[in-house]
């Protein structure tokens, strides 16, 4: 790459960061939680790694699809010389374009990617045409899971499923339209935040459903409560 | 990146009944995107928007819409699984926003949808704080007064307790 090119990429990427802020209302600030002060509050992306590894799928991609092109363009100017000349000459540009807008996008799908974890709850949005903000408490998850794929070990990042009850159609792959599960992609330390995580959900009290809070306090005795039977004890004893 | 939240504003959901004007706009823009099927998809959508009610309570939500086909949806806060909000573009522009909410039941789609709401965030804060887990309800419940009657009637068998081992001993001096 280029030094010029080098320099100017940010800011051309600066200029559509703003109009995607000014004209499509893309919020540009992270999302919030409602916490009590003091409590914990964290609110990250997914790690650089993450931007790499959507990198690394784009290039595989474009050179899949460059090659494609390449081989069907042969074919026609085994056949038609001229007619090859002239697809050729709509194709480059086409696929520069299509390259450049997928390009951006891509760090466009990084940037707009937020997840905030608090003692209660986990909040995640996505999205660039339609937003999607997901917020589950950790009293209503149901399993965690982690997932690691062949090429995301590679680039040192796995991706954390959070499920909540509720039906999924089969292994549907977008988690933010299914609704009851949310997906938290590109983290380097999972293990450590499925342990946070799994760790905020043994906490809850509840099997999982509904309120099942108990009614009576048989098994929730005080120790006020325990030194008085005590006292009642020791009364019937002396009886 | 660790950085406090705004402080949360006060915000009176009961007074949510009707959706936004402009949902009906937005619902133009739908139908009008179906160029041929306009007045089919329109009419539904519009009947829909005039009869579009929602009442939020103390102890949940419930919406009803329909005319020829009359549907009412209620659910209670402690059951939310988990609240969505999504904005596409248009919507965006409008200002609108939908909050699918989603309890565990078997449907795949959303419980309840709520349409034509203007800054959703503090209906989705007010619903996340009515959510289960969202609260400390442990500690909570414990300072309450329901457990200092269960102290109360423990000192009061003590006492005759008390009262019944020190009555005899009084017969018997």
């Amino acid at each position: 790459m280029t030094a010029p090119v080098a320099r100017s990429s940010p800011w051309i990427y600066r200029g559509v960061w703003k109009i995607l802020v000014d004209c499509f209302r893309v919020p540009d600030h992270p999302p919030t939680l409602p916490v009590a002060d003091g409590d914990f509050y964290r609110s990250f992306q997914p790690s650089r790694a993450f931007l790499s590894y959507l990198k690394f799928n784009f290039w595989v991609v474009a050179v899949v699809i460059d090659l494609l092109i390449a081989v069907a363009l042969g074919v026609v100017a085994i056949e038609a010389d001229k007619l090859a000349l002239v697809l050729t000459g709509i194709a480059i540009p086409l696929l520069l374009v299509g390259h450049l807008v997928a390009y951006i996008a891509l760090h466009l799908r990084y940037d707009t990617m937020w997840y905030v974890i608090t003692d209660r709850s986990l909040r995640a949005r996505r999205g660039i045409w339609v937003i999607y903000e997901h917020t589950i408490t950790f009293e209503n998850v149901q399993n965690v899971y982690l997932r690691r794929g062949p090429l995301q070990h590679l680039f040192g990042i796995s991706e954390i499923v959070v499920e909540t009850a509720g039906s999924s159609q089969g292994e549907a792959e977008s988690p933010f339209a299914s609704g009851n599960k949310l997906l938290v992609q590109g983290i380097e330390d999972a293990a450590e935040l499925r342990e946070q995580i799994m760790s905020r959900v043994s906490q809850s009290r509840s099997a999982g459903l509904g309120d099942d809070r108990p009614a009576s306090p048989t098994s929730g005795f005080s120790p006020r409560h325990l030194a008085m039977l005590c006292e009642i004890r020791d009364e019937i004893k002396c009886l | 990146m660790t950085e406090s939240p705004p402080p949360p504003q006060p915000f009176d959901a009961s007074k949510i009944t009707r959706p936004d004007d402009s949902l009906l706009v937005y619902y133009l823009l739908v139908a009008a995107c179906t160029v041929v099927g306009f007045p089919f998809v329109f009419l539904p959508l519009w009947i829909r928007f005039k009869t579009l009610r929602y009442r939020f309570d103390d102890t949940g939500v419930s919406m009803c819409w329909g005319y020829f086909f009359r549907r009412e949806v209620h659910l209670t806060y402690r059951r939310l699984q988990d609240i969505h909000v999504t904005r596409n573009i248009v919507e965006r522009w409008m200002g609108l926003s939908k909050l699918p909410l989603q309890t565990a039941s078997g449907t795949a789609g959303a419980t309840m949808q709520i349409e034509g709401i203007r800054a959703p965030e503090p209906l989705r804060d007010f619903l996340y704080a009515q959510m289960r887990g969202a609260r400390n309800e442990t500690l909570d419940s414990e300072s309450d007064d329901g457990e200092d009657d269960v102290l109360g009637v423990l000192t009061e068998i003590r006492n005759e307790l008390r009262r019944i081992r020190n009555e005899p001993a009084g017969d018997e001096t």
